[in-house]
Formats: structure tokens, sequence, C-alpha cells
């Protein structure tokens, strides 16, 4: 993703150096758990919406951050990164959870400003399948592109049997499943499509995309009911959502040639690989790497670098602390892959960046 | 629901003292003024309603202009807004549902005004009545969890029965046949409006008058050519009213409509395919919505209302017209 | 001058053989009546039966008191802030739209009568009553929310619009339904006008406009379209309606059902049972209320 920086931004790569200097200097490993109990807040009520993609993992979070400050309130009301990025342009939310970062042309939208994008965890979006006697589909970039394009119907067709030469596939109709609203994880997955099927995937790759048929389904829980309750569907799912309802999904082929089950591990192989740019933008998707899954989806939280009131900004700031530090080792207990220590430092240089009144 | 038969009202004599200030005066201008800006209070709502949606509405209606109601190219990603299968799928199930209601409704009315019992007739009455208040979400919960894995059996079935028979295949059919499609909501939408149609043709059955029922009973006739001789001859406008005003009810019906009917916009009429509406399309997606997508959702609202009001305004009139008639006969 | 129908009824009559014909359409059009009212009770009983049957274990005082359990798999209650969302939502929409509407009635028949402004007036709010609740929901999302945020006073204030035009014609019809005399005699003892509607006509109404008021209560109580776009989603309660966002029984059912998960799964239908509790107390209560008020005024 190439962006030309704002003046702003460009003092991030001297104020970087300088922290991860400093970070190197001091005592590392120590998570913030460890850490005498922090001072406790002033009341405050955070609300937010977005990504449904890592909404366990935040729930968690908010849960945990509650206990350790028991007074500030955190809604996360989900409904899609494309609503996260609305409301937070109108303001009408503190922050926005987001699996896509804004378009360059979309930032003039934005009422409060500029913004900070904070990564916080990454997760494996898996293709989920109900099919009975089929246990470990196996499939490639090529062939999801032409089941998802509507070229291959059959759960039989000669490419799927060719990547799966164990398992005996019926010959019932394949019906896909995708997402009835604006999505971060369907830019993902698209994203991937583009990256890794080539020619043969033709749709481009944004969070709607005009699917030929299929099923849809209202947010990641809505494509895993989908899946769930109807034989011969295949859909796009995060990995926590497919694991807590009980889903079964396929390895995917990754750059390297080696098929990967998704999991937290396969995850942070893909997150390894990956280069991060100075606003914290990366992209693990189809990642180098034996062991790397290559649909691992990154996501971040989206806040304005100038907040609005003091209480606010402190709990803002306080609970991406958390996210950032004890958060991270609460991920895995949900199913999602914490960021590459390198990653984390970086993310939690830029919390001093935020600007509280 | 009567609308022009309304009395004039009762006025006051001059009152006594005389006097330039009668005491109250004041009170009554006051109460006057208020009661005034409580009627005109809907005036404003709608008229701000019309004028403020439209506004929002206007980007994404210039932009398209006719196309927006004809073409159905919904291209959100490049920015194309053609509603049209929205407004099909909306007719679709705003179709069936009448179909489905419409002999029931009426087969209910007529139970309560000419078979049953006295004793039976409250309760029947009040059984409808509940039907009513059930809450939309209820039935879309029921609906997307209980109605559509268990009918999705019977819709393959039919499938199967009618494959390869011309028309009635390709319209009892989907690709794929699921259960959250055209018909189960319309099964829906057709057990939500039951009560409302009943509720109004009921009442201009019950306003036949008396004597043409007593006079066709005279000459012979059975219940049902009683029936059809004379209640629905002095119906027929009520009837229809009731259903327009059951079929307006059905367009507009959002939440039980976005959780059963799939959310897949298509042109194709195949009754066990997922299809997608006017209000369910707003519902899925107005929240992630922006810019030119926005103005479009809301644009769909303005043409949602927009046939509303008309089918609404038609059943009114119609409605009016059989009360003056029945009105005067009844005297 | 209207038409009065001279015709007559039509009639078919005949020998023997047609009259067993006539017999056999009369009973089947009765068995086609009776069929109908079994028909209705079948969707009837079984959304009631599976409300009931799944949403009954998860009932109890935790349920409804509890706050929503902020990780979505997690199992057991509870919705406490929907209840006292959908209370206090309801409850302020009710505030707003029940006096008005009386007031509107008011005007319609004891001040409007035949005339244009008022007959232009019965007819909006006709209209009104037809308006599709999504709209609504946007209405107040596009003039209120962009300006002043996500609040349970919004979420009223939507709810109220549907109810106004509801509780006028209402309000209206009840009030046709108090005989004159009444009016007469407060006039006669020299009463003004106000007074009298005041004083007479209203508190004789009062029975048939509470009873629709409960209806249009009953109704608000359930509907989840105008709150989508106006109250967001909270997990703790919310008392305050005019800060902050917060949540309903109805809406928090739409977003539970196309959940994969047991827990959200059973949230919500024990949310159905109790809007459906709720809904169905209220039109109890506006039965009762109303055949008093047939008691009284039996002719």
């Amino acid at each position: 993703m190439t962006r030309t920086l704002p003046r702003s931004r460009r003092l991030i790569l001297p104020v970087l150096v300088l922290a991860l200097v400093a970070a190197g200097c001091g005592s590392s490993g120590k998570s913030h758990s460890s850490k005498p109990s922090a001072p406790k807040l002033a009341a405050a009520t955070l609300n937010s919406s977005g990504a449904t993609f890592p909404q366990a993992f935040y729930q968690e979070a908010i849960k945990n951050f509650a206990g350790e400050q028991p007074a500030v309130t955190i809604n996360y009301g989900g409904g899609g990164s494309g609503k996260g990025q609305t409301d937070l342009q109108g303001q009408l939310v503190d922050f926005a959870g987001s699996d896509a970062l804004p378009k360059p042309e979309d930032l003039a939208k934005y009422k409060g400003g500029a913004l900070l994008y904070f990564p916080t965890v990454a997760a494996p979006i898996t293709l989920s399948y109900n099919l009975s006697g089929v246990g470990n589909l196996q499939l490639s970039a090529a062939t999801i592109a032409k089941v998802f394009a509507g070229q291959i119907t059959k759960w039989d067709d000669p490419a799927i049997k060719a990547e799966n030469s164990g398992a005996s596939l019926p010959s019932t109709a394949i019906t896909t499943v995708h997402r009835s609203d604006a999505s971060g994880t369907t830019a993902n997955f698209t994203k991937y499509l583009v990256a890794a099927a080539g020619s043969a995937w033709t749709l481009g790759s944004d969070k709607s995309v005009n699917w030929p048929g299929g099923q849809a389904g209202n947010g990641n829980g809505g494509v895993a009911q989908i899946v769930k309750s109807t034989p011969g569907t295949i859909g796009y799912v995060d990995f926590s959502d497919a694991k807590a309802a009980g889903l079964s999904f396929a390895a995917i082929k990754n750059a390297s040639g080696q098929y990967v089950e998704p999991s937290t591990e396969s995850a942070s192989q893909a997150l390894a690989g990956s280069t991060v740019n100075s606003d914290l933008s990366y992209n693990p998707l189809n990642a180098p790497g034996a062991k790397a899954y290559p649909i691992t989806a990154p996501t971040w939280i989206l806040v304005y670098k100038n907040q609005t009131g003091k209480a606010k900004g402190e709990a803002l700031k306080a609970f991406l602390e958390y996210v950032l530090a004890g958060g991270q080792t609460a991920a895995a207990s949900v199913d999602f892959a914490k960021l590459p220590d390198s990653l984390q430092q970086r993310a939690k240089a830029q919390l001093s960046q935020i600007v509280i009144p | 629901m009567a609308l022009d038969t309304a009395p004039a009202p009762v006025a006051p004599p001059p009152p006594l003292g005389g006097g330039s200030h009668p005491p109250g005066a004041r009170a009554d201008t006051v109460f006057r003024w208020l009661s005034l800006a409580g009627g005109g209070l809907v005036l404003v709502i709608l008229a701000l309603v019309v004028y403020s949606t439209t506004r929002q509405a206007w980007p994404a209606l210039r932009k398209e202009g006719l196309d927006f109601v004809l073409s159905d190219d919904w291209d959100v990603v490049k920015g194309q807004f053609g509603a049209l299968a929205f407004i099909f799928g909306t007719l679709v199930i705003s179709v069936i549902a009448l179909l489905l209601a419409l002999p029931v409704s009426i087969g209910i009315a007529l139970f309560i005004t000419e078979v049953a019992p006295r004793r039976l007739q409250r309760p029947v009455v009040y059984v409808i009545d509940l039907l009513a208040v059930i809450p939309s979400v209820v039935f879309g919960l029921w609906g997307i969890l209980v109605l559509a894995p268990a009918i999705l059996g019977f819709y393959q079935n039919v499938a199967d029965a009618v494959s390869g028979v011309p028309v009635l295949g390709n319209v009892l059919n989907g690709t794929p046949v699921v259960g959250r499609s055209f018909m189960t909501a319309g099964i829906i939408l057709a057990i939500m409006i039951t009560p409302i149609i009943t509720s109004i043709t009921r009442e201009v059955f019950a306003t036949v008058p008396r004597s043409q029922k007593e006079a066709a009973l005279a000459l012979g006739a059975t219940r049902w050519e009683m029936i059809r001789g004379a209640v629905f001859p002095h119906s027929r406008s009520g009837m229809v009213a009731g259903a327009m005003i059951g079929f307006g009810r059905a367009m507009g019906e959002t939440i039980a409509v976005a959780l059963v009917i799939g959310s897949i916009p298509t042109t194709k009429l195949q009754l066990f395919g997922s299809g997608d509406s006017m209000a369910a399309v707003i519902a899925n997606n107005f929240g992630d919505a922006s810019g030119t997508f926005r103005s479009a959702l809301i644009g769909l609202g303005v043409v949602l209302f927009g046939m509303t009001l008309v089918i609404g305004t038609v059943a009114q009139a119609l409605v009016g017209r059989a009360e003056r008639r029945l009105g005067a006969v009844a005297r | 001058m209207t038409a009065v129908d001279v015709t007559g009824p039509s009639v078919a009559l005949g020998g023997p053989r047609h009259r067993g014909v006539r017999r056999a359409k009369d009973v089947a059009a009765t068995c086609f009546m009776v069929l109908s009212v079994l028909v209705v009770l079948v969707p009837l009983g079984l959304v009631v039966g599976y409300v009931i049957s799944r949403g009954i274990g998860i009932l109890d005082w935790a349920f409804l008191t509890d706050d929503i359990p902020i990780t979505d798999r997690t199992i057991g209650p509870g919705m406490g802030p929907a209840v006292v969302g959908t209370v206090t939502i309801t409850g302020a929409a009710t505030l707003m739209a029940v006096p008005l509407g009386v007031l509107g009635g008011v005007y319609l028949n004891e001040y409007g009568g035949r005339s244009r402004p008022a007959r232009v007036v019965r007819f909006l709010a006709d209209v009104m009553t037809g308006v599709p609740s999504i709209v609504m929901g946007l209405f107040i999302f596009t003039i209120w929310v962009l300006a002043f945020g996500f609040s349970g006073f919004a979420g009223a204030l939507a709810l109220g619009c549907l109810m106004l035009p509801v509780v006028i014609r209402t309000a209206e019809e009840m009030l046709r339904l108090v005989p004159a005399e009444l009016r007469e005699a407060s006039y006669a003892l020299g009463s003004r006008k106000a007074r009298t509607i005041f004083r007479v006509v209203l508190p004789a109404a009062a029975p048939g406009i509470t009873s629709g008021a409960l209806l249009a209560v009953a109704r608000a109580a359930g509907e989840t379209a105008p709150l989508l776009f106006t109250i967001l989603l909270v997990s703790k309660p919310n008392f305050d309606l005019f800060h902050g966002p917060n949540t309903a029984l109805s809406v928090q059912i739409f977003k539970n059902a196309t959940s994969a998960l047991p827990g959200p799964q059973q949230r919500a239908w024990g949310a159905a049972f109790t809007l459906i509790a709720i809904a169905f107390l209220f039109t109890l209560a506006a039965r009762l209320v109303a055949n008093r008020f047939a008691g009284r005024h039996a002719a």
C-alpha cells in the first residue's frame, strides 16, 4: 500500500527511532498486568463501533479492562468496518475498529482531523464449509477464486478433487456465503485473492463486492450461522467465530506452496514476515514463510489524534495501552494472534502522539 | 375509521355576563390553539419527513435520474445505484403476502360477522388482536431460526416435483433453493398483515344493512348465497381498501423481512431463492453507508414512502366512499 | 345524492338437485371460514409456543436485571439494559405522543369538524399511520442524530412520531362517541368550551382513549427499525435518555438473531418472551379498559 505521507506523519520516523532506542535501553518483556495497578481513571464512557472480525477480542479486552478500571465504560457496537469508519467520520463514536484503513480520498471526511492507526491483533480468515464426511479440505487461491466467482459450482469439480485426492467429495452444488454488509473481512479476503489468484479473480477488492449468487450474512457471525445451518455451503469467517461455532475450515496453500491450517501460530508466522509502514499499516496477506497462513488479516483501531475531552482522552489512551500490553496475552484465549514484539513497541510509542486537552 | 362523515362540532351558546373579557375566554383561546398545534404537528412532521429525506437523497437521485428505479445495476463500489431489484423484491413479497392473507382474512371476517355464535365472536377477535401485537422482530427471530430451516425440505420437494414444467418450474425454484427466500418472507408477511385486513373487512361487513341480509334469507338463500348476494356487493370497495392497506403494510415491513429474505438483490422471479427488498436493504446497510451510498439508501426510503403513500391514499378514499354509501343506506 | 342499492340481493333458486348443489356450496363456504380461523391460529400458536419453550429456560430475575455479557459467546443472562431501554424509551415516546395526540383529536372533533383544515389534518394523520417505521428512523437520524448523536431520546422521538397519528385518530373517534347531550348540558350550565372539553368530554372519553393509547404503547415497545439508527448499542444500562447510546429488547433480538452461537440465541428468545409478555399485557389492559367504557355507554 503506497501512500504519500502528510508532513505531520514524517515526524513519526525520528520519534519512533528515539522511542525504539529508549525501549531497547529500558527493561523488556514486562507486561502491563504485572506492574502495580495503574492509578484509577475518572469516570468516562467510550463509544465505538466497527469491524466484527476482531469483535470477540475487543469484547474480551473490554471485559478485562473493566476489571482494572471500573469507572470506565466502553461500548463496542460492531456493525462492520464500514460502519466504524462512517461513525468516526461524523464523530458519533470515540474510536472505530476497522480491518481496512481509510482510503486517502476519504481522509477529508473525518471531521475531527488527523487519524492515528493502532494495530491490535491479527487472525486468520478461514474458509469454513459445511460438508458432511469431509474433514480436511485443502484449497488454493485459484480454486477459491473460481468457486466464489461462480465458475466452480459442484463440490466434486476436478479442480477441487485434484487438491484433495484422499477425500470423498459429493456431487452437491456449492453455495458460497459472503457478507451482506460493508466489511473489512471482505476487503482483506478479496485483497488476498487479487494478490494470490492472479487472473483467476476478476471481481476486484473492496469492502463490498459484486458477488455472483450465493448467500449473504450480516457480520462474521451471520456468515458463520448460515454455514453452520446449511449443508453444502462455504464462506469466509474469522478464525475466532469459526471455532466458537464449531465449523470445519480448509487448509490453504501459501506463497511457499505449503497447505497450512489456520491457527494463531500460523497467523503469527505470517505477521513475522510482513513489513510495517510508518503509520503502522502493514499487509500480512499472502506473506512468505513455509508455515505462514496466507489469509492472515490485520485489524486496527482508528482514533483521532486530537482528543476533545480530558477524561475520554485519558480513558482511551489507557484502554489502548491495555490492548497493546496485557491484552496481547489475552488474545490467544479468544483465538487471535498477538502482534510481534517490535510492532507492539512501535504502537505503544505512537500512543504518545495522542493529544489530550 | 370514518373520515368526512364527522359531525359539525357542537357550539356553545354565547356566554352570559357579557363584557369585553368574559371569564375563561383566554383559557378558551389558549386551549384552542393548543389543540390546533396538536393537529398541526402532523402536518409539520410529515412535511419535514418529506423535505429532509428527499434533500438527503438528492445527490443519489440526481446522479441516477430515472435509472434509480429503472435499472438493476446496484454496485456500491462503482457508485451505481439502480434500485430495480429492491423494488422488484418488495413487490414480489407483498404480492405473495396478499395472495395468502386476503382469502384467510376475508374468511375470518365472515366467520366473525356471519357464522360465529355471539359467545365465540369476542374470543376470536381477541386472538386476532394478539396476533397483531406480536412485534415484527419476534416474527423475524422465529422465521430465521425456526421456519426457514424447517420449510426448506418442503421447498425442495416442491421444486423437485415441478422441475421441468415450463414457467412453474422456474418460479417454484431457486438458485439455490433456500429457506431464507422470497417465499418465506411472503409467508411471514401474510401472517403479519392478516389482522389488519381482517379488522377492516370485519368493520365493512358489519355495516351491511340487516334488511338486505334478511331479505336474501327470506327468499330462501343459503348463508353462502346471502353472503355473495348481499354482503359482498356492498363491501366491495371496503374489501379492496382492506387489501390495499394490507399491501401497503407488507411493503413497509422491515425487520422480519430483513432477517428471512436472504439479502441477495435479484430480478429473477424464483420464489424459493433469496432476494432483497427496499426496507430490508436499508436496515442491513444503513449503518455502514456514507456519501452517495447513504443518499441512495435514503432515496430508497423516499421511493418506498412514495409508494406506500399512493396506495394508502387510494385506500383511504375507497374506505371513505364505502362508508359514505353504507352510512346513507343504514339510516 | 348517494346511490342506494335497491336492486336487492341476487339469489339463484331452483329444483331439488340444484338445491343439493347449493347446500354443498354453503357447507363448503362455512368450512372455509372455520378453516381460516384455524389456519391463523397455527402460526400464532407456533410463534408463541416456540418463544415460550425456548425463552423460558433463561427467564429469571437475573435475566431481567443483569448486564448484557460483553463477550458474545458467553452463555447465560442477561438483558437488563435492554429492559431499561425499552421501558424508558417507550415511556418517553408515550409521554410525548399521547398528550399531543389527544390534543390533536380534540382539535379534529371539537373545533375542526368538517372544516377544510380539519379535513386536511385528518387525511394527513391517516396517511401518516402508513409511513413505514424505517422511514421514521431515517428521518430522525437525519435531523437529530447527525446533530446530537445517538441517544435514547432520539429513539423516543422516532417512536413518538409513529404513535402520534394513531393516538390522534383514536382520540377523535372516542370523542365522537361522547353524546352531544353531555356537551349541551355543560354549556347550558354556563361552562365555556375549553372547560367543557376538559371537565366533561375528555373524562367521558377517557377509557376509550386510554385503551387506544395502551394499544399504541404495546406496538411501540416492539418496534425495531426506528431504533436501529438512533440508539446504537450498549451492554450496561443507561438511564439517561439524553446522553449516550442505549439499547432496547427489540434491537438486541435483531442483533442476536443472526448469531451462530447458543448464548446470544438463547438471550434473544428470552428477550422475545419478555417483549411478547409486555405486548400481551398492554393489549389485555387495553381490552379491559375498553370493556368498562362499553359498559358505561351501553345504549
